[in-house]
């Protein structure tokens, strides 16, 4: 076993894709935003709809 | 007011502080620096995450403020040092993927619709001085990660052609770097952002049925 692969021992599991190189921990990360950003459009904002009810009566 | 009592008009005065307030009174409408209450599309979750970039700016720079008082030894070696630490790195965490997710939602709002280009723009920049600043935070933590770091930088750096400018190998520079100049740059851009936002409101979105100066 040579020295530089004693040294990334432990450094995590890799993602590679083409010229692309991305650690698992942040493919899990960036696809946890990608997951909260379609949430935050998706899902209805509370209070919106007693706002809403409370200008339709009057 | 004069000497003698009577007011003086702002537009004739060349005095600096009236000049002064004239400007900022001019630069936020009345009633809109702390406004109670927004159109109807801004109850929404994607316009939550400018505040919440905010709010975890906030702790980033109480946390950070609060490790430079106990110093190296005592974040690396207290069990209080490494809770602080471990609070702002995570809090720069959530800082950075707030701030995100609040540029995915302008962006694809094409938020710098309405004249609010120069909102846009000061957004991106504080950004970009946001990354600079957590670069040189993982420089500042004197272990044996910020001297790899620094090292593969150093190179990165050279190799297009900025490392005349300044040495990611000379720690205290780094270190001053981290917890004056950018955080001032990050912090004046921010505030310049939010009263940009204040000066021409929430940016609606693409089909909403509101008048928007062109």
């Amino acid at each position: 076993m040579s020295a530089t692969s004693v040294l990334a021992d432990g450094a995590g599991s890799y993602v590679h894709w083409g010229v692309v190189q991305i650690s698992v921990t942040n493919l899990i990360i960036i696809g946890v935003m990608l997951v909260v950003f379609v949430l935050a459009i998706v899902l209805p904002f509370p209070g919106n709809r007693r706002q809403r009810e409370s200008e339709d009566q009057r | 007011m004069s000497v003698l009592g009577e007011r003086v008009d702002p537009e004739a005065s060349s005095n600096w502080t009236t000049g002064l307030r004239t400007r900022l009174q001019r630069t936020v409408p009345p009633g809109q620096i702390l406004p109670d209450r927004q159109p109807v599309y801004v109850a929404s979750w994607i316009y939550v995450f400018g505040v919440l970039s905010l709010a975890a700016f906030l702790v980033v720079l109480g946390s950070g403020g609060w490790l430079a008082l106990g110093g190296v030894t005592w974040w690396h070696t207290s069990s209080v040092g490494h809770f602080v630490n471990s609070l702002h790195l995570w809090s720069v965490e959530l800082f950075f993927a707030f701030m995100v997710i609040h540029l995915w939602g302008k962006f694809w709002m094409a938020a710098w619709r309405g004249k609010r280009a120069l909102t846009w723009i000061t957004g991106a920049v504080a950004f970009l001085a946001s990354i600079g600043t957590a670069f040189t935070g993982y420089l500042s933590q004197s272990n044996f990660d910020s001297q790899w770091i620094s090292t593969q930088a150093k190179d990165g750096l050279n190799a297009v052609g900025i490392g005349a400018w300044f040495n990611v190998l000379n720690t205290g520079q780094m270190l001053l770097w981290h917890v004056v100049l950018l955080p001032l740059a990050v912090g004046v851009l921010a505030v310049l952002h939010v009263v940009l936002v204040r000066r021409h409101g929430v940016v609606p979105p693409i089909d909403a049925d509101v008048e928007e100066p062109t």
